[in-house]
């Protein structure tokens, strides 16, 4: 690992000036610090954040829950607030990683995380590193995209952020300009030939706060694993809606881990905003939620299991159990 | 008078003869209805506080003196010829002390007894290129960057089902098959095949798995003078002397090897292997002690695994039922070095009666890292072949499956057709549907078309194993004059518990308190040889011999008694740590030996011979229950009920935990855990412990571990055999019958993971 020195931030005005290419901030350090290790990134300094306790809340106001970008997804997981009211947020944090982690992980952190693609952890120099080409897309598939969104085939691997998506939350980023807001679902973007992250943060920004806006909604987080707990999603889905007698309005669906970004199912939205969910039409939006999708050469389970997590989080969302 | 014989060494299934020197008078094996005070009652570990507090020293966290600390490099290509290596930056390095190449390395042979240390071949992308040794961990790590290396990359192939096509890449220069295909063979195949009324042929295919043992491979080398010390994580600490002094052309007086605590060997990590004669090399070169630990990707690119497997099996059977044929041609994955190749048809010799048999397995080299033997290697693999075809005949007869294997139990050993000193296969299989409710199993037909989303199974599969153990192994114990006990041997407790068990053979034959049985193990200064920990060989090996030197012990000691008291010899006894004379006491063995001062009594004792008209062998079965979530292609073990003969149980509680951990392991080969190799590259994709996904707690079924306890009078003196491997060998195919009955669909390939879950049911949806 390259040697870097490391300096507490003291506040955030005095952040932002530091950071550059070479000087990155520094939260949980639970994927910034193996990137180091395994050379993928090498900072000459790193900005510990965690002594800005204005990065580090968890409350409610007018407009709705703000959550401070230092926020541990632990903390998310047991928050009695966000379990009560924001359930698909507390179900995707607990569904993260180990115990030990989410005591470090911070949710700033996991909006930023770097893709899980064993090429891009291992020793290729594949296009999301700079390289020319994506050793995935013709290689070891299982674990990747199900759209084609890029010239990298790599999932978004975090869970938290497709149930952001589905509770319209946004991100408070600062910057040398000063500050901005940008919904989550605009803030995850696929990669492009210049710009190979899934994010679109400045070098020198920092990411403040989330804020989730006030809902009646009910949401829920389902996550496919391929053993009991800590793996990465299979496939995942995130569902917020209004329901009331089995009719259900103003639903949102999000598929994780099948494409760059979390895929909002807008069809399946359409389809069933307003509508009684009948079994036959929860089978019909679980059909449809694999519309587009291009499986490559290992990973063709992907279509099954969104189109069952679809049906099982509508079910389940409705109170059917089946 | 000690007795020179000839006795069979069986390690992990590799059979050979050697000689080995016994007692003369062997001890009458305690029998079945013996009334023992400390055998067979559940005790926790004598080393456990120890090991819980941190307080146990491993290899790992041996600090001596001026140590330094050694990284490896290692080659990034799957086949290339090392042309040049320039260490010079890397030896201004401030901190860096040696550095080792294959220029400078010395002369010293280890892969299969004949390639040099640091190979000009790098045959596998992991191969050992160079060794630094520095003051600090992370100097070395910047080091080993530093080391400039040119090479020539030549053609690789690491997919082990396409190395025998013609076109292949030669591994080796004698081409890719490891030696002769090794192959049983009895009666007429063909023949058997043509009077069955009944065929099955299945193709199985099993993973790549790594032990991935908690404490990786490496040692603490370090020099006094011309005498050298090997702290190593190791299942086999004389061997490590063995190995240590003629690499390096010393007398055996001059090594000392140390393996006190050791977190898990499983097969892989017997004496041979390259890292602990360049550690021996740099702290020769450096006079200083050089603590070389692999990390966790050097455990997965070059530390052995359990090889895939492909099987084309075919069965044949009467419609009563008895098998009339079995054939296997297995193909095991080997990597770039083999001095063996496991046998994947053991099972199928061994387990059921059949005339007609014909088994072949060949090895197939690869660019990757050498396999090594792992927990029943072969066996594990041929189970998960034989138990689906049993259970597929099973279906074909109309037959309940567990009914099919009652009546083709094997009768005796058909390969040297010599009976069983026992086999007590129906009653564990008897107690094991018991506990499963195996009568309320549904027909595996019936589910293919259920609409439930969670769909429940229940499967079960035979074990069989050797395991019995043998001479040569020794031990000492020793009375205090304090009135405790040590025993003193060179075995070692790779972490199954042996060290506790020694102390219960020794405190029971001694008439002692446990508490008052000290261990001392591990250490070829302490304690004399100890044979290797592989094959479960360790319990029935060692605790006749620890029973042996008590028995002297406590011979002598009521000598002495006799002698001190004046009484007669032959009418003591010692009992709870008193001397009584019939049923008077006489005095306490404390006071005793206060009495005496600095007197001390050794006793001194040898594991007997195997019996020569029997065959010794582990047996039983293990049931499964599973549930399958058709929604997300999880497979959920909701329960494993286990029931294995290892003879007399020592110690139920340490007895558990090792069919506790074989089941984990197989749970794991059955579900999660499998190498991701790009064939392309040549490169593992998951040489770690994200994407090789091993079993974690909540992932752990309830587990029933049915005591048979049958002594094996015939055995040994305890009647006593392992159990180390004997609980991980049915349970993936146990495993793979419940997820067939449960989906009515069976997936041929491990582990069943969701995807395959997934795209199965997609076939009959
Ligand atoms: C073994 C393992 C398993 C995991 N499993 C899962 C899983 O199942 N699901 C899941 O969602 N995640 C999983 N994770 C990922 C984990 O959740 C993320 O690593 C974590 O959330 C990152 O947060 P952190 O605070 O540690 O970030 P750091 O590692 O400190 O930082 C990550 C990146 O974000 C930047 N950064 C951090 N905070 C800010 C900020 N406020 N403003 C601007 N930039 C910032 C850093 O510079 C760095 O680039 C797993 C991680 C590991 C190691
Ligand atoms: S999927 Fe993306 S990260 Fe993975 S190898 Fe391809 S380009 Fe690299």
């Amino acid at each position: 690992m390259k040697n870097f020195t490391h300096i507490d931030a003291q506040s955030i005005e005095h952040t932002i000036p530091l950071l550059d290419y070479y000087a990155r901030p520094l939260a949980g350090g639970t994927d910034l610090i193996p990137l180091m290790r395994e050379g993928v990134w090498q900072p000459d300094r790193l900005v510990n954040l965690k002594p800005l306790a204005d990065l580090h809340f968890l409350r409610e106001a007018g407009d709705g829950l703000h959550i401070g970008a230092l926020t541990t997804l632990d903390e998310l997981d047991r928050s009695p607030l966000v379990r009560e009211r924001y359930q698909a947020l507390a179900e995707a944090a607990h569904s993260a990683a180990s115990p030990q982690l989410r005591n470090m992980a911070t949710l700033g952190g996991n909006l930023l995380q770097q893709v899980r693609c064993w090429y891009y952890r291992g020793p290729f120099n594949c296009w999301m590193k700079g390289g020319d080409h994506c050793p995935a897309r013709s290689g070891e598939n299982e674990h990747h995209a199900v759209f084609d969104q890029s010239p990298c085939v790599a999932v978004y691997p975090s869970d938290p952020p497709a149930a952001l998506i589905t509770l319209d939350a946004s991100i408070r980023i600062v910057g040398p300009d000063g500050a901005r807001s940008v919904k989550v679902a605009d803030f995850l973007a696929p990669p492009d030939e210049l710009h190979r992250v899934m994010h679109g943060l400045g070098l020198n920004e920092l990411i403040t706060e989330i804020v989730v806006p006030h809902t009646t909604a009910r949401s829920l987080y389902l996550k496919a694993m391929d053993r009991a707990v800590w793996a990465y999603a299979l496939v995942s889905v995130a569902v917020a809606g209004e329901v009331a007698n089995g009719t259900i309005t103003n639903p949102r669906i999000v598929l994780g881990a099948v494409a760059n970004v979390p895929v909002r199912l807008g069809a399946v939205e359409a389809l069933i905003d307003g509508q009684l969910l009948t079994d036959e039409l929860i089978k019909e939006a679980g059909t449809m939620a694999t519309h587009g999708m291009e499986p490559l050469a290992h990973n063709h389970y992907k279509l099954p299991l969104a189109r069952n997590l679809v049906r099982q989080a509508l079910r389940d969302l409705t109170g059917q159990r089946m | 008078m000690p007795k020179l014989i000839k006795s069979e060494i069986n390690v992990e299934g590799r059979i050979t003869e050697e000689y080995a020197v016994v007692d003369g008078d062997e001890l009458a094996a305690w029998g079945e209805n013996e009334e023992l005070a400390i055998v067979g009652q559940p005790a926790p570990r004598i080393d456990g506080a120890a090991k819980t507090t941190g307080e146990a020293r491993f290899s790992y966290d041996v600090q001596l003196p001026g140590m330094l600390y050694a990284k490896v490099l290692r080659s990034p290509h799957p086949n290339a010829r090392v042309l040049r290596v320039d260490a010079s930056r890397a030896e201004q390095l401030p901190g860096v002390v040696v550095v080792l190449t294959h220029e400078t390395a010395p002369d010293i042979k280890v892969r299969e007894g004949k390639l040099p240390l640091l190979p000009e071949d790098a045959r596998f992308a992991g191969e050992l290129v160079a060794a630094v040794a520095a003051t600090d961990p992370d100097i070395a790590a910047d080091a080993l960057a530093l080391i400039e290396v040119e090479y020539e990359t030549l053609p690789f192939i690491t997919d082990f089902t396409l190395a025998l096509e013609g076109s292949a890449p030669k591994v080796r220069p004698n081409g890719n098959v490891v030696s002769q295909p090794s192959v049983t063979e009895r009666g007429d195949l063909k023949a058997g095949l043509a009077v069955a009324d009944v065929r099955v042929e299945l193709t199985v295919r099993t993973p790549t798995a790594v032990h991935n043992a908690l404490e990786t491979h490496g040692c603490v080398a370090a020099w006094e003078g011309d005498q050298l010390t090997m702290y190593e994580s190791s299942q086999h600490v004389y061997g490590v002397r063995t190995f240590a002094a003629k690499k390096l052309g010393l007398p055996v007086s001059k090594v000392r090897a140390i393996g006190t605590y050791m977190g898990g060997g499983f097969g892989a990590k017997f004496p041979g292997q390259p890292y602990s004669m360049v550690a021996a090399t740099l702290a020769k070169r450096s006079r200083r002690p050089v603590h070389l630990m692999y990390d966790r990707e050097g455990e997965n690119l070059e530390s052995g695994y359990r090889g895939a497997s492909v099987q084309h099996v075919k069965l044949g059977a009467k419609r009563d039922g008895s098998l009339t044929a079995i054939e296997l041609d297995g193909l095991t994955e080997c990597g770039s070095y083999a001095n063996w190749v496991v046998s994947l048809g053991g099972p199928y010799a061994m387990m059921y009666t059949c005339p007609n048999v014909k088994l072949t397995t060949t090895g197939v080299h690869t660019n990757i890292g050498p396999f090594q033997a792992f927990r029943a290697p072969g066996f594990v693999e041929g189970m998960v072949g034989l138990e689906q075809g049993m259970d597929l005949l099973a279906e074909k007869l109309g037959m309940d499956p567990l009914e099919l294997r009652r009546r083709n139990l094997a009768k005796l050993d058909q390969s040297e057709d010599k009976p069983f000193s026992s086999f007590p296969v129906e009653e564990c299989y008897r107690r094991g549907a018991e506990a499963i409710g195996w009568n309320k199993r549904k027909p595996t037909n019936d589910q293919s078309r259920s609409s439930e989303r969670l769909r429940r199974g229940t499967g079960m599969a035979s074990q069989i194993w050797w395991g019995g153990g043998g001479p040569p192994a020794y031990a000492e114990v020793q009375l205090n004059g304090d009135g405790t006990a040590t025993v003193l041997t060179g075995a070692q407790d790779l972490g199954t518990g042996a060290r506790t068990i020694f102390a219960q053979v020794a405190a029971e034959e001694l008439g002692l308190e446990l508490g008052s049985v000290g261990v001392t193990i591990g250490d070829t200064y302490a304690g004399p040889f100890g044979p290797a920990s592989g094959g479960s060989v360790t319990t029935g090996s060692m605790t006749p011999a620890v029973r042996s030197a008590a028995n002297d012990l406590r011979v002598q000691l009521c000598s002495i008694v006799a002698q001190l008291e004046d009484v007669p010899e032959e009418e003591l006894e010692v009992r709870g740590g008193t001397v009584y004379r019939r049923d008077t006491p006489v005095s306490s063995v404390k006071s005793i030996m206060r009495k005496l001062g600095d007197v001390m009594l050794i006793g001194k004792g040898s594991r007997g011979p195997n019996p020569s008209d029997v065959s010794v062998v582990t047996s039983g079965a293990q049931f499964a229950e599973v549930e399958v979530d058709t929604v997300t292609g999880r497979v959920r073990v909701i329960k494993i009920v286990a029931a294995h003969d290892s003879g007399r149980i020592v110690n139920p509680q340490t007895f558990t935990s090792q069919i506790q951990g074989g089941i984990i392991q197989g749970l794991g080969l059955a579900l999660t855990e499998q190498r991701v190799i790009d064939h392309r590259a040549g490169q593992i994709l998951n040489p770690n412990l994200e994407w090789y996904k091993l079993p974690t707690v909540a992932d752990i079924p309830e587990i029933v571990n049915l005591l048979i306890d049958i002594p094996d009078t015939k055995a040994n003196s305890l009647g006593s055999k392992g159990a180390g491997e004997p609980g991980i060998i049915p349970t993936a195919a146990a495993i793979a019958n419940a997820v067939a009955n449960a989906l009515g669909v069976r997936i041929f390939e491990l582990p069943i993971t969701p995807a395959r879950v997934l795209e199965a049911l997609e076939t009959i949806a």
